[in-house]
């Protein structure tokens, strides 16, 4: 059998991989070491959060499963930042991390072209530079046209638990071997990254009575534009019978919801269960700093780069050595999931030692573990060899997707798989590749970095790293991703059409309101005043809620939105000069001899890249524009 | 690629004090800022043919800035193949700033350096040929500026830009921090420590500025520094240089205990010129700090004009004094030669150039002064920057302006952050025009910005 698309990995990436591609009529392969490990939550059961709630939105706009899947699964619903302003808001969603994985097996299942093959990927079938295939680790091979590689923590990756290590992919499941020692072979650049998890502890191990209650939010806020728009007539329901059950073939098991007999009639949201908070005390930071030496982190026993923005406890005690107190975050696995996570305490200590540290926290005096912390060291491929299509450079028809680029977080992860997912249907229909541009989404931010700078620490997405915060909001993603949709073609022409009338309306109300004038000045200026809502205006309009926000943010921050969209399109303007094929970066012997090298390396797409590369000049941009000119002239 | 659509503006002749000065404007805007400007008999400007010429009165706020001549080029018949308008008007920087400054506030921008060529080339008026020599020139430039030698006064911008980027980008960074991380991570007074944090920057900003008027400006000119032993005549030449007596004239050495500093204009050039207090071991705490300052005067200076007494010798800490500078900044004097020439000095003549002068009799005045022009003509390029400073100071009106916008939003307690920091951001950008620590939007601007301004 030939596939149009092969996706390697399951994980979040794979699953956006495969689904964006079958869900565009390609013929896709989802090759996984176990089906039911598709869409594990394998470390914090939560989807969003600052910036990656941005990603999540855009991925549903464009028609991915992500939000969806996490709207259907949620247990707690958050908004945070809701005193910053709509250009940092974000949603925050505490999932049932089973569920999660069910439905989204049911929805793999149930997508037409798209098969789940359950193996394991020992290596890449090239010809002449171009992919064609995947060896199974039994040698056989599945043909496909491209490939798109969503491995995760698997390449080469070693678990660590104070001074023990052994190969693993992720908990209880196996390493791969091979495939990162073939993708050094052919040229790629590998690097060794850190992560880790915290421990999972009993349910009813913890004296709940004695920590501080985090409810979620009613009503809550979804993610995703249908399930904000179904929640009024349609129920995804999962009793005997519904399409997407008898689709998963698992009779009699409920997907998502799993005491969803109790809470019928069942609707996204209903019934959050709250997280609790408690902290670490002088007790825990002692116990942390006595047996320091014995952590598999610093002891020395990893040599890969950790994540900086979600530090182990360990480096919490060590670099921030003043504060004598962390939050601990206990969030539910799931509805009756047997587990809680406490975020905040992942680390890589002797399980004795973890469990003496966790018991000094308030609540967990009787702490009994079901799994323990670990580290885990793993295999990257430099993205700076890859193009924004998420193609790599070196072999054709090859993408990647996920933590194999150096990424952490769910939600980057999706944002790189759908994207990949798309451009290897579209390398197998003959047409360009699509990308996205930081001017419009927080996804092209995400790659423009990954392929321009690169990174040597797990890279996550913050609002900082945009340049357009104003303009790439949240609250409408669905505008901005509009037309990519329609190219794209997997969101539907009901949901399409409905989103252009909404823009339109949006577009005409604001000039409506630039235009009319009311008792002091016109209506966009008295709805600029603090404290004046649209609904306040003489003369406001019936329109749907969705138009009125926008309305109401495009009005009130009209002079910051103008600005940055000014600066934007300076921006796509240098990004839109594009660096021919034909250049020789050797025989442009006016630049400098380090700046060449990077250019050969890194092979920018346009002038614009090329200027964000670090340690490139305007001077030798200056250069390189010229030659392009020239170049251009004589041909 | 296309140039910019806006109108830029700069002084294209060189400093000094020429017959005349010309202003160059190019862009779309160039004709109506023209018609705003500019006062002549007949028709309006933009109502005149390309190639032409008319004689009237540059208008700025309601007076007369200058009087000259507009010359007019309509696209594609001109440098730059945009519509173009130059204003020769009265030589010297302070006619010119003038026009400048009337053409500014109609509406153009201070050019980028090297921006006029850069839309030459990119509207396709310089060919190949012309093309290579740019990339030539931009590459010594660069090569100079790596050997550190470039631009006195613009490093000194440059280092006071980088200094306020770096401050400001730490702050930026404390503010983003409140955006993508719990307040339970994060101090709970960081808005606060920002919001003062700022204001001293908004303060340091102001400060620059207010130092930057335009009399100011041509003032800061080149620096000559008058250094030497006490009592070898230095007030003597500060006075005769002036033509006035500036300077107490005493017979006791060590009279000029501070340094003292005057402006005046040599062959067209500004210069500030420093009298320093003679360089000799003391013990007078207040002498001891003439002399401190004095050195450091010799140090900042662009021409050092060093004074030995003929009929003295010339000792190590003469020879230590000269060593600290290059031979092409430093100007050395024998004076009261109607005295007599003691075999040192004649000895140390014949090695090198040394002007032999009488100050008290004025034989020799000329000749200094013409050895003042002469240097000042050749080390020109790194004296002259009312242009630069122009743009500069647009930079950082721009900066400061978006720096109270943020402090005016943070004040309030409801404060919504990321207008703030967008303001911020924005600062952030402008400083790092000045730097070329910003690429985006400045990129093809940036292309010859090492390049002559006004070119």
């Amino acid at each position: 059998m030939q596939y149009e698309v092969i996706v390697v990995g399951a994980g979040h990436a794979g699953c956006e991989a495969a689904l964006a591609a079958a869900r565009m009529g390609a013929t896709t392969a989802l090759i996984t070491l176990q089906s039911q490990a598709i869409a594990r939550m394998s470390c914090n059961p939560a989807v969003g959060g600052i910036a990656k709630s941005h990603i999540v939105c855009e991925i549903d706009s464009l028609g991915g499963e992500m939000a969806r899947n996490t709207d259907y699964t949620g247990i707690q619903f958050r908004t945070l930042n809701t005193k910053k302003g709509p250009a940092v808001q974000a949603f925050r969603v505490q999932c049932d991390k089973d569920a999660y994985s069910l439905r989204m097996q049911a929805v793999v299942r149930a997508a037409p072209n798209l098969s789940v093959i359950e193996a394991a990927v020992d290596g890449l079938q090239c010809h002449s530079g171009r992919v064609c295939g995947v060896v199974l680790n039994d040698q056989s091979v599945i043909q496909a046209n491209t490939v798109i590689l969503t491995t995760g923590t698997f390449l080469r990756g070693m678990i660590h638990i104070g001074a023990k290590q052994y190969p693993g992919g992720r908990n209880g499941e196996p390493a791969v071997p091979n495939l990162s020692l073939q993708l050094r072979q052919m040229g790629f650049r590998i690097g060794r990254l850190k992560t880790g998890t915290p421990p999972r502890i009993r349910k009813e191990s913890i004296a709940w009575e004695k920590l501080s209650v985090q409810p979620g939010e009613e009503p809550p806020s979804f993610f995703s534009d249908e399930v904000r728009q179904e929640q009024m007539f349609h129920v995804e329901h999962c009793e005997s019978g519904s399409s997407l059950e008898s689709s998963c073939g698992r009779s009699g098991q409920a997907l998502f919801h799993v005491e969803q007999s109790a809470l019928r009639p069942w609707s996204p949201g209903w019934c959050q269960v709250p997280c609790y908070i408690t902290h670490t005390t002088t007790e825990t930071h002692a116990i942390i700093r006595e047996n320091l030496s014995k952590s598999s982190m610093y002891g020395g026993n990893i040599t890969g780069t950790g994540v900086r923005y979600c530090p182990s406890i360990e480096d919490k005690i060590v670099k921030f050595a003043d504060k004598d107190s962390h939050h601990v975050f206990l969030e539910p696995e799931g509805r009756t999931h047997p587990d809680i996570y406490p975020n905040g305490t992942s680390n890589s200590l002797p399980e004795d030692i973890q469990e003496r540290m966790i018991r000094s926290i308030p609540g967990m005096e009787r702490a009994v573990f079901s799994k323990w912390a670990y580290a885990i060291e793993y295999d990257f491929c430099d993205p700076t060899q890859l193009f924004h299509s998420l193609e790599s450079k070196i072999i054709e028809g090859l993408y990647m997707a996920g933590q194999i680029n150096g990424t952490t977080g769910y939600e980057e992860a999706a944002g790189q798989g759908f994207l990949a997912g798309v451009n290897a249907v579209r390398k197998c229909r003959g047409l360009n590749s699509w990308t996205l541009s930081r001017t419009e989404s927080y996804i092209g931010v995400l790659i423009d970095d990954l392929v321009t700078k690169g990174t040597n620490e797990p890279y996550r997405m913050f609002t900082s790293r945009a340049e357009y915060r104003l303009l790439l909001r949240q609250d409408n993603a669905c505008f901005r991703m509009l037309p990519h949709a329609k190219e794209i073609g997997i969101v539907g022409s009901e949901v399409l059409n409905r989103w252009q009338r909404q823009a339109q309306e949006i577009r005409t109300e604001i000039a409506r309101l630039e235009k009319t004038a009311s008792q002091a000045g016109t209506l966009a200026q008295m709805l600029r005043r603090t404290g004046v809502s649209y609904a306040d205006l003489n003369g406001a309009l019936p329109l749907d809620s969705k138009v009125v926000e926008q309305v109401e943010i495009e009005v009130k921050y009209a002079g910051y939105i103008t600005r940055e969209s000014q600066q934007a399109l300076k921006l796509q303007q240098i990004d839109s000069q594009l660096i021919p094929n034909w250049i020789n970066y050797d025989s442009i012997q006016t630049l400098r001899y380090e700046c060449r090298e990077k250019l050969k390396r890194l092979r920018p797409e346009s002038i614009g890249q090329a200027a964000r590369i670090s340690g490139v000049t305007p001077a030798d941009i200056a250069i390189l524009a010229i030659v392009i000119k020239r170049g251009e002239g004589t041909r | 690629m296309k140039a910019d659509s806006d109108t830029i503006a700069a002084i294209a002749t060189a400093p000094g004090e020429g017959a005349i000065s010309v202003v160059r404007v190019s862009g779309p805007g160039s004709l109506e800022i023209a018609d705003r400007i500019f006062r002549c008999r007949g028709p309006l400007p933009s109502q005149r043919a390309g190639g032409s010429f008319v004689y009237g009165y540059v208008i700025h706020e309601g007076t007369v800035a200058d009087e000259g001549l507009l010359l007019i080029y309509r696209a594609p018949r001109s440098y730059t193949r945009e519509d173009s308008i130059e204003i020769q008007g009265h030589g010297g920087s302070a006619a010119s700033q003038r026009i400048l400054r009337a053409i500014l506030d109609a509406g153009a921008r201070p050019a980028n350096p090297g921006e006029f060529t850069q839309r030459a080339f990119l509207n396709g008026r310089i060919d190949l040929l012309q093309a290579e020599a740019v990339l030539d020139l931009i590459r010594a430039r660069s090569d100079r500026a790596a050997a550190a030698a470039l631009d006195q006064m613009e490093g000194r911008l440059s280092r006071i830009f980088g200094l306020m980027y770096d401050r400001l980008l730490r702050l930026a960074a404390e503010m983003e921090a409140t955006l993508d991380f719990g307040d339970e991570e994060l101090p709970p007074t960081i808005l606060q420590d920002v919001a003062l944090r700022l204001q001293a920057v908004e303060q340091e900003m102001a400060l620059v500025l207010s130092t930057w008027g335009e009399g100011h400006l041509l003032r800061e000119g080149a620096l000559v520094v008058i250094g030497g032993k006490p009592n070898v005549g230095k007030s003597t030449l500060l006075n005769s240089l002036l033509g006035t007596q500036r300077a107490i004239v005493n017979q006791v050495p060590g009279t000029t205990r501070d340094t003292i500093e005057e402006h005046m204009v040599i062959d067209g050039y500004p210069v500030r010129i420093v009298d320093t207090a003679g360089l000799r071991d003391t013990d007078c705490e207040v002498e001891g700090e003439g002399i401190r300052r004095a050195r450091h005067s010799i140090q900042k200076a662009d021409i050092l004009i060093y004074m030995m007494d003929a009929s003295g010798e010339v000792d190590e800490e003469d020879l230590a004094a000269l060593r600290a500078k290059d031979e092409g900044h430093t100007i050395i004097l024998a004076n009261k030669s109607d005295l007599a020439i003691s075999e040192s000095i004649r000895s140390y003549m014949t090695k090198t150039t040394v002007i032999a002068c009488s100050l008290v009799r004025n034989e020799g005045i000329a000749e200094i002064k013409q050895r003042i022009a002469d240097q000042l003509k050749s080390q020109s390029s790194s004296i002259h920057h009312s242009a630069i400073s122009e743009r500069h100071r647009k930079i950082l009106v721009l900066a400061i302006k978006d720096i109270q916008e943020a402090l005016l939003i943070l004040r309030d307690k409801d404060a919504e952050i990321p207008l703030a920091s967008s303001h911020i951001r924005s600062a952030l950008e402008h400083l790092g025009e000045a730097n070329g620590r910003v690429y985006h939007e400045e990129l093809l601007q940036n292309i010859f910005s090492r390049f002559c301004i006004g070119k």
